[in-house]
């Protein structure tokens, strides 16, 4: 139940925090594709340097444990990147 | 204090700032209930669910026993925040449009490219996410399950999917908008 709780705080800052960036909205995320608005991609690196620096170094504390790590299968990430970027490109998702 | 309470009420933060708080929770959740972001899993255990109660015979394969089970996940949930947040953070900046004129549609670029017909929209957000969900099936995550809480944990395969998903974005924005690229 309490996950539940937590889960639920935690989307509403995912929430939050997506839509201060802009994100959305959908000329933000078709105009980092046509290299006239980079908010995605600054958006994007930020969140993933601050986590990994945070988590890495918690683990190295010793402090938390990485759940599973998703598996790397090359062809399927690399066509399934493939497709969902048509998909995004045309919704603005 | 009036300083936090005047950027929170604007509209358009600045990216990096947003971008940090996202980090910030990327880490708590990990931290705290040791699960991952992550929007489109929880559509795929909706779909589940509804399909095992309507058509128990064609959900009852592989994908929908063990990669996605269906059920109420943190996903589901994690959802619904998302969904909460957003109207938070729109409420506050004050451009919550719910029930006004066009609520829909109010993307000026949109309009230019498509048109200013509401039907649109609907279809082609229905076809575009059937594509995203699609995809992110077969990758096995999203922007946020796998680009981003992926990227977090330094997995090979959150950037073979940022790739892909540049590559093709960048060439479906190519022919959407031809002459006004």
């Amino acid at each position: 139940m309490t996950n539940y709780i937590v889960a639920l705080f935690v989307g509403a800052f995912i929430g939050f925090s997506l839509n201060k960036a802009g994100l959305t909205k959908y000329n933000k995320i078709v105009n980092v594709f046509r290299f006239t608005d980079m908010a995605v991609l600054k958006f994007m690196m930020t969140a993933l340097v601050v986590s990994m620096a945070g988590l890495y170094s918690l683990r190295g504390l010793g402090w938390i444990t990485f759940p599973n790590i998703p598996s790397t299968y090359i062809v399927g990430n690399i066509i399934g990147g493939l497709i969902f970027g048509v998909g995004m490109a045309l919704t603005g998702y | 204090m009036k300083f936090i309470w005047n950027y929170i009420r604007k509209e358009e933060w600045s990216p990096y700032v947003a971008g940090i708080l996202l980090g910030i929770v990327g880490i708590a959740a990990v931290w705290i209930s040791d699960s991952l972001l992550g929007a489109s899993g929880a559509f795929e255990n909706i779909a589940g669910l509804i399909g095992k109660a309507v058509a128990p015979k064609a959900f009852d394969n592989m994908y929908f026993n063990f990669i996605m089970p269906p059920g109420i996940t943190w996903g589901v949930i994690l959802l619904v925040g998302v969904f909460f947040g957003g109207m938070i953070g729109a409420a506050t900046s004050g451009t919550l449009k719910w029930g006004k004129k066009d609520a829909v549609n109010s993307d000026a670029q949109w309009k230019r490219i498509f048109g200013p017909q509401v039907w649109k929209r609907w279809v082609l957000a229905f076809i575009g996410a059937i594509i995203l969900e699609y995809a992110a099936g077969i990758a096995g995550g999203c922007t946020s399950g796998l680009a981003i809480s992926g990227g977090m944990l330094a997995a090979p395969a959150a950037f073979l999917f940022i790739m892909g998903m540049f590559a093709s974005g960048i060439v479906t924005a190519l022919v959407i908008y031809r002459k006004n690229y």
